[in-house]
């Protein structure tokens, strides 16, 4: 499967900001005097942690919207009487390839979350990863996202 | 009289690391509906299949991080917490029977 570029770009802006992130926290850490090599390792398995999980979700939402097939737009006089109505209707039912793709995407959730979950258990437990080291970094990505749309817009 | 209050620390952060992890449900079920209604959208306008998709990831990302925050803490409740929680109490313990001797 070819990797889009917006999953290719979205997922290298996200491992650049997390990555900063993880410098700032061993740099608090070595502030703090509570750095040893454990931090490195631990803050290096969550980094890389957080950022397979974001690529791995970015790829699945890209599966699933490669395999929408086009569909007829709705007719304009629809959506006018809608406005006119005041009225919400309900939800029109998804097509096939939509609920494949929300089958997908809950699936490829729980999977992620168990591999997370199996990963934060092993930096936790393990002697050779610091706890708060393995924990922080997978944290960081959302951090990124709302310091990337925090910015002043360009145009 | 230590061994239950040992006991009531560890059933509480069993209990906390359970109620944390419920968060991780909603996540999933959102998410799932927000890149069905993504990929209908797709369908009716395949010509914004780019523009869609990056709204979709950071939106998944935002969304599944809730997850992540309860996956984290129950973690930490089940094997930080208990150890941190009973050498406080053991500590305290031993720094009531020096003030009582």
């Amino acid at each position: 499967m070819k990797v889009q570029p917006a999953v290719r770009q979205e997922t290298a802006k996200i491992a650049l900001g997390t990555a900063v992130l993880t410098l700032i926290m061993i740099g608090v850490f070595m502030i703090l005097g509570r750095f040893d090599w454990t931090v490195l390792t631990g803050a290096l398995l969550g980094w890389a942690a957080a950022v397979g999980n974001f690529f791995l979700m970015a790829l699945t939402v890209q599966k699933a919207a490669d395999e929408m097939k086009p569909t007829a737009q709705p007719a304009a006089d629809e959506d006018d009487q809608e406005e006119d109505d005041g009225e919400e209707k309900p939800e029109a039912p998804l097509s096939e390839d939509a609920k494949r793709g929300k089958q997908r995407i809950q699936l490829s959730y729980t999977l992620r979350m168990l591999g997370l979950g199996v990963i934060a258990i092993l930096g936790v437990t393990l002697p050779w990863f610091q706890s708060v080291a393995v924990l922080l970094p997978m944290l960081f990505p959302r951090i990124v996202i709302m310091l990337l749309n925090s910015r002043p817009s360009t145009l | 009289m230590i061994e239950l209050a040992i006991g009531i620390i560890l059933a509480g952060c069993g209990i906390g690391a359970g109620l944390a992890l419920i968060a991780g449900i909603g996540p999933g079920i959102g998410e799932g509906n927000a890149v069905a209604r993504a990929c209908e959208a797709i369908g009716r306008q395949p010509e914004s299949r780019g523009a869609v998709t990056s709204t979709m990831i950071m939106g998944c990302a935002i969304a599944e991080t809730t997850g992540l925050y309860g996956l984290v803490i129950g973690i930490l409740l089940i094997f930080v917490a208990p150890g941190i929680f009973v050498n406080t109490l053991k500590t305290a313990m031993e720094g009531w029977a020096h003030a009582f001797h």
